[in-house]
């Protein structure tokens, strides 16, 4: 059971369902009969059926394998800090700049294992603010705002 | 070209030529020290502040940046036996040891000597064969570009580290993704699903940065907490003299001649060049016995090579538009939001723009003597740098780079999905490098393959039998795409 259901043939699975879905998607659009070279899903579809071709052939060497991953060393810490950076890339544009990434960095910082709060706080907001006032104050090419004020 | 050689130095001693040389080579420098940022990462750091810029100054900036982080490596390498860059690794093996029997300021000088005469020959090399290929390619019509690119793709193979099914897969990935968006020929939308922030296709640096940069902060994150390194004794660089160079200058020679073929090739890189060269100084230096207990050769053998790969590694970049690595992708989109168009005709209708990024690379060179010099006292003491600080402030870099680089948030999204796809890959063996060498390449090799087919009413041998370059091309790929298959096969029998 072990062999199947670990975390490269997941992901590889994912990988070929994906394949499939988008190779299934070049069908039943009104361009998708255009002749050959014609048409806007020749090319798409060549490199799809190679993708599965091969995710293929990967899933089984990787089955056959039995090749591990590396082991994560704190599922706390890669979870805090990939779902802050997703939400901070999602954020910058509603948010503006600053403080989404003061916020970043006060969560990734101890995250990472700083545990002084003043050098926290510290890097937290000089690298964001140094940025604002270098980007939107001096080289005249703004950064998002936020919805408080204009200045950041 | 020549003839354009005074514009181009007029744009060089200009305030902004000058400035760009001497910071950009510095922060290159200084990144490149810097362990966990790399070449490609400094690279996308800089990116943004090259917006503003006119064409020649901003792509001399990302070139001394490119050449100053090479060199920048072996500073950590050196100093705290952790390479800065990949490209540094094999100077691991003697800075390291010199470093800790007292000698780290002179392992840095037979370091800094070598990548400068490394930089330098492979600057003269870009100057004298980009524009002789560029000229050659010039006379290519759509399937003598479409073998050319197919041969390009073959480099994917040679980028492959680990699994080779899964850098091809990569690859297609890239390539996949390359053909989201507008068709090239009838214009129809293609896997957009209905979402108008797709129709213009998935922007190529926010895919590259997402899958290098933010992906190694997640490997990061996964990985324990590394801790401080300890730093060796060191007072500055201590140039080796003249009479410590007899019996070394030809192993210099050779170390330098294999950064500059290995770099032509696309796909290999500096690294693996550094390596090559190392194991080949290894062989043949008269010095071989001490090789990996402080061996000045050793560290010669590697810079020399990785900083002769910087030049060479953009000759096909400029001449035929086809990158090498990351680093040249990264500089193929840079050209493209400066509304140059990379390819054979870049160099014929950008003369004065050539010569001055060509002499600047040249000037690059030269100032990694006295940078650094100068530069390595203050890159000393960056190297303890907490690993928290760094990969925050990469983050939140990469975040100002992207945004600036079309001001479209969406770019931003794709930077954060692209950082944790590439997290998920990396972690189960996919190289990176082919998904974005097959994102650049894509297009041209979509656009190609189906003008040739047009041409030639559908007929796919007709691509090959009434044309002879096309033909060479093809059987080089071939060639090139079937020989590591056919060692990776073979190779493994005899265990």
């Amino acid at each position: 059971m072990q062999r199947i259901a670990n975390e490269r043939v997941i992901v590889q699975l994912a990988l070929l369902i994906t394949a499939g879905a988008l190779y299934a998607s070049t069908f039943g659009q009104s361009f998708s009969a255009t002749e050959l070279a014609q048409s806007p899903m020749f090319f798409p579809r060549i490199i799809l059926v190679l993708w599965m071709g091969l995710n293929v052939i990967a899933l089984v060497q990787t089955v056959l394998a039995q090749e591990d991953v590396g082991a994560i060393a704190s599922w706390v810490r890669i979870g805090v800090v990939v779902v802050a950076a997703l939400v901070y890339t999602n954020v910058i544009a509603s948010e503006g700049f600053f403080l989404p990434s003061v916020v970043f960095g006060l969560i990734c910082l101890p995250a990472f294992g700083i545990r002084n709060p003043f050098l926290v706080i510290l890097f937290a907001v000089a690298v964001p603010g140094a940025l604002v006032l270098l980007f939107n104050h001096t080289l005249g090419m703004p950064l998002p705002v936020s919805r408080f004020t204009h200045l950041f | 070209m020549l003839s354009y050689l005074p514009e181009a130095i007029g744009i060089l001693l200009s305030l902004e030529g000058l400035l760009v040389l001497v910071l950009g080579t510095a922060i290159g420098i200084v990144l490149g020290a810097m362990p966990g940022i790399g070449s490609t990462v400094a690279v996308a750091i800089v990116l943004p502040f090259t917006l503003t810029m006119s064409q020649a100054p901003a792509i001399i900036l990302l070139l001394a940046v490119y050449a100053g982080s090479v060199y920048g490596g072996s500073i950590a390498a050196i100093l705290i036996n952790t390479p800065g860059t990949p490209q540094s690794a094999a100077t691991c093996l003697d800075g390291y040891p010199m470093a800790k029997r007292g000698e780290a300021g002179l392992a840095l000088g037979w370091a800094t000597v070598a990548s400068v005469i490394g930089g330098l020959v492979s600057a003269v090399v870009l100057i004298f064969a980009a524009p002789q290929l560029a000229a050659f390619a010039l006379e290519f019509g759509p399937i003598e570009t479409f073998a050319l690119i197919l041969l390009g793709m073959t480099c994917i193979v040679s980028v492959s580290t680990g699994s080779l099914v899964k850098g091809l897969m990569a690859g297609m990935i890239g390539i996949f993704l390359s053909t989201v968006g507008g068709d090239p020929i009838l214009g129809e939308m293609r896997f957009t699903f209905g979402n108008w922030q797709l129709f213009a296709g998935f922007n190529l640096l926010a895919v590259v940065i997402g899958v290098f940069a933010l992906s190694e902060v997640f490997i990061r994150a996964s990985a324990p907490i590394s801790r401080v390194s300890e730093l060796v004794a060191f007072n500055g660089i201590v140039l080796p003299s003249w009479s410590m160079w007899k019996g070394r200058l030809r192993n210099l020679g050779k170390s330098v001649f294999i950064g500059n073929v290995i770099g032509v090739l696309p796909g290999t890189g500096a690294a693996t060049a550094a390596f090559i060269s190392y194991a080949e100084g290894r062989r043949s230096s008269p010095n071989k016995d001490g090789f990996g207990e402080g061996e000045p050769d050793g560290i010669v053998s590697s810079e020399a090579a990785n900083n002769a790969v910087t030049g060479g590694a953009l000759v096909p970049t400029m001449a035929l538009g086809i990158p090498g690595d990351a680093i040249t992708a990264v500089m193929l989109a840079t050209l493209t939001l400066h509304g140059i168009t990379p390819g054979p005709k870049l160099v014929d209708d950008n003369p004065a723009l050539i010569a001055s990024i060509f002499a600047g690379f040249f000037i690059i060179n030269l100032l990694l003597l006295p940078l650094g010099m100068l530069l390595s006292r203050v890159a000393a003491p960056i190297l303890r740098i907490r690993e928290a600080f760094m990969m925050t402030a990469i983050v939140i870099l990469c975040a100002v780079g992207i945004f600036f680089v079309r001001g479209n948030p969406f770019d931003l999204l794709v930077m954060g999905a692209a950082g944790f796809v590439g997290f998920l890959l990396r972690r189960q063996g996919f190289p990176m490098a082919p998904l974005v060498i097959g994102m650049v390449l894509g297009p041209t090799l979509e656009l190609t393959l189906r003008q040739g087919l047009i041409l030639t009413d559908g007929n796919f041998l007709a691509f090959f039998t009434g044309h002879p370059i096309a033909l060479v091309l093809a059987i080089a790929a071939v060639l090139a795409l079937s020989l590591p298959i056919l060692r990776a096969i073979f190779g493994r029998r005899p265990q």
